[in-house]
């Protein structure tokens, strides 16, 4: 499985409701640390209702420059939210199928790491 | 550079990872993240509820640009990995542990430094 | 003298978007059709450039990412290819001319047929690529650059009815004589002249071989604030010059002569020398500025090793693409073609480039993790924002002008 195989996939609940387009995956830099970084697991997706339009992070950061941007980029994607990975069901090519019950998690990342 | 802030930090691979730079030990240009490899996932199984989760597990490049761009899937044997255990710091670029010269994917560069510019006089040398 | 060497980098890349083969010509074409009617075109086009180069310098001095490495990462890699594409043959196209510039100001020096001076031109910059350290292309190229102000100077031994040159600037609207639609054609090529992306490309990359970080603000700062509207002093003096000289006389300019026929008028043999050592450092820099930009472009795009403070062996497709563009460059010269011609084209690629290139530059200036509290600040955005309003109508109109003025003719 690639990362782009996923991207823009349609996003259903498990009555097979089209809820969105996946948009992103989460990662989460996790494990013991090694002699270099250590693993890096998916712990969820995300999800957007209304556009496939790609996202420059705008509404997952409490980022609000420039407006000419990131208004139209927020009311774009207005409604995203995270969904759990325990919550995906079933991945087939262009669509994820998610559990019953699965719960609309806040999308935002947290706080904004910064290195280079 | 080993960074351990990094342990349990939240990143999207969409808007983090696609389309970075890929820089090696000593910040040399490798190429770029066109696409990433996920291990754990199989296409149309019932994903069980408490099993491990999907991992990153390389870095893709070379073909999966292509098909990024003009779509469709090439075989799996001409992609072109560098392993994520490689990984040593992820910023604005993501930096790699090892030096680039032991890479495939470097082969390219590597070619044509040693068939053309290094035969090139001059091409060895600093510049003046 | 130190001073005026930090601020090198800022004169090199202005004097490749102002004042390299292509915009002499038009500048002087603008003079001695429309005056200084046009003058305020350069002053939008100036502030435009400080704008946006200024952020990219920035993004390069405190991220370390260059201008086109920013426009893969945001643009992702489909609308990236359309930049590069495009961009790649403004570059291309500039490049072109650029080396025919360089022989025609041989040609003017020595009357040898320019046929003959662009497969040397052609070598002089793969050998100034190839082997100089970036510190003394800059410091060259751009000091010699310098000399053009000549053409400010013949503007004012020339003597003319200053107030007559003042109307022409303030007066609103199009010359009697002139279509509505040419006017208009000629404002978007000089604002997309004075904006030409190639510029905020050398100058981020500029900064990564200079090894700018966030202490180096400062500099940055002062070479774009000195660079830019030296370029755009130089351009208006140009047009000036053929205002007060070819206007009255109805010289449509044609060559590169013409061009420099006013300083000629003013100043004699030596103002001349003055002229014609300044274009040749202006075509030559330029040409240097584009070679650059289409290996910087490529290898940004594409993840390679790139550089000219490393060896070119450890940099080798970088290398081998620019040594690949200047044997088209040559190529393309060798049919006849006439190479300022060549830059008129470049106005309709220019339209796809601009804003695909200026939008990822202000995302990322506002971007945190790239940028720290060095981000833009209110008055920084108010203006980007005008800026990629005014370069969206641009691009958009600018196609549908260059086929009804037929390219301004």
């Amino acid at each position: 499985m690639i990362l782009s195989d996923l991207l823009g996939s349609d996003v259903v609940d498990a009555h097979g409701r089209r809820l969105g387009a996946l948009v992103d995956v989460r990662l989460e830099v996790s494990g013991r640390p090694r002699q270099l970084l250590a693993d890096t697991v998916v712990v969820g997706i995300l999800v957007s209702p209304r556009s496939r339009f790609s996202t420059w992070g705008f509404e997952r950061r409490d980022e609000h420059a420039p407006a000419i941007v990131a208004r139209p980029q927020r009311w774009l994607h207005r409604g995203m939210f995270l969904v759990d990975w325990r919550d995906v069901a079933v991945v087939d090519e262009g669509r994820v199928t998610l559990r019953d019950g699965a719960e609309h998690l806040d999308p935002s990342l947290r706080e904004a790491p910064r290195s280079h | 550079m080993n960074d351990r802030r990094a342990i349990g930090r939240a990143l999207d691979a969409h808007l983090h990872l696609l389309d970075r730079q890929v820089l090696d030990r000593d910040d040399v240009p490798v190429t770029t993240v066109d696409d990433l490899e996920l291990v754990g996932i199989e296409l149309g199984a019932a994903i069980d509820r408490d099993a491990a989760p999907p991992r990153v597990t390389a870095i893709l490049t070379g073909s999966d640009l292509a098909t990024r761009i003009f779509g469709g899937r090439p075989p799996p044997s001409r992609r072109v990995r560098i392993p994520w255990e490689l990984v040593a710091e992820i910023g604005t670029a993501i930096r790699l542990g090892v030096a680039g010269d032991t890479l495939d994917a470097t082969w390219a560069e590597r070619w044509v430094s040693d068939h053309i510019i290094g035969r090139i006089p001059g091409g060895r040398h600093d510049p003046e | 003298m130190k001073r005026l060497f930090s601020v090198a980098l800022g004169i090199l890349t202005a004097i490749g978007g102002f004042v390299d083969i292509g915009d002499l010509v038009t500048n002087a074409v603008v003079g001695s059709r429309f005056g200084l009617g046009l003058a305020w075109v350069v002053l939008v086009g100036v502030v435009g450039i400080c704008v946006f180069a200024q952020m990219s310098g920035r993004v390069a001095a405190v991220s370390g990412r260059a201008t086109f490495e920013i426009i893969r990462e945001r643009l992702g890699p489909r609308a990236g290819l359309a930049n590069l594409g495009a961009s790649f043959l403004i570059n291309l196209l500039t490049l072109t001319a650029e080396i025919g510039g360089v022989a025609l100001a041989l040609q003017l020096a020595t009357s040898v047929d320019p046929l003959l001076w662009m497969p040397v031109a052609a070598f002089g910059v793969w050998i100034a690529v190839w082997r100089a350290r970036f510190r003394l292309l800059e410091n060259v190229t751009g000091l010699l650059g310098l000399t053009l102000i000549v053409f400010a100077v013949a503007l004012f031994m020339l003597a003319p009815d200053w107030n007559a040159l003042a109307g022409q600037a303030l007066q609103r609207g199009t010359p009697q004589d002139e279509p509505v639609a040419t006017y208009w054609f000629f404002a978007v090529a000089l604002f997309g002249a004075a904006m030409t992306p190639y510029e905020v490309f050398f100058f981020s990359s500029g900064a990564i071989e200079e090894r700018w970080t966030e202490k180096d603000l400062a500099t940055s700062r002062l070479n774009v604030l000195v660079g830019f509207p030296l370029g755009g002093l130089l351009s208006i003096a140009i047009a000036g010059c053929a205002a007060v000289v070819l206007l009255p006389a109805s010289i449509d300019v044609t060559s590169l002569s013409q061009v420099v026929l006013p300083v000629a008028d003013a100043g004699g043999k030596v103002a001349l020398a003055f002229a014609i050592v300044g274009i040749l450092a202006a075509t030559f820099g330029a040409a240097l500025e584009t070679t650059l930009s289409s290996g910087y472009t490529l290898a940004q795009y594409f993840g390679w090793s790139w550089g000219k403070f490393r060896r070119p062996a450890k940099a080798a497709r970088f290398h081998l693409s620019m040594i690949i563009c200047l044997f088209v460059a040559v190529a393309i010269l060798a049919t006849g073609v006439d190479p300022i011609v060549v830059t008129e084209f470049s106005v309709v690629f220019s339209a796809v480039a601009l804003p695909l290139t200026y939008l990822p530059i202000l995302i990322i200036a506002n971007d945190r993790e790239y940028m720290g509290d060095r981000v833009n600040g209110r008055g920084m955005n108010a203006i980007g924002t005008v800026y990629l309003v005014i370069i969206l109508i641009a691009a958009i109109a600018a196609i549908p002008l260059l086929i009804i003025t037929g390219g301004g003719a």
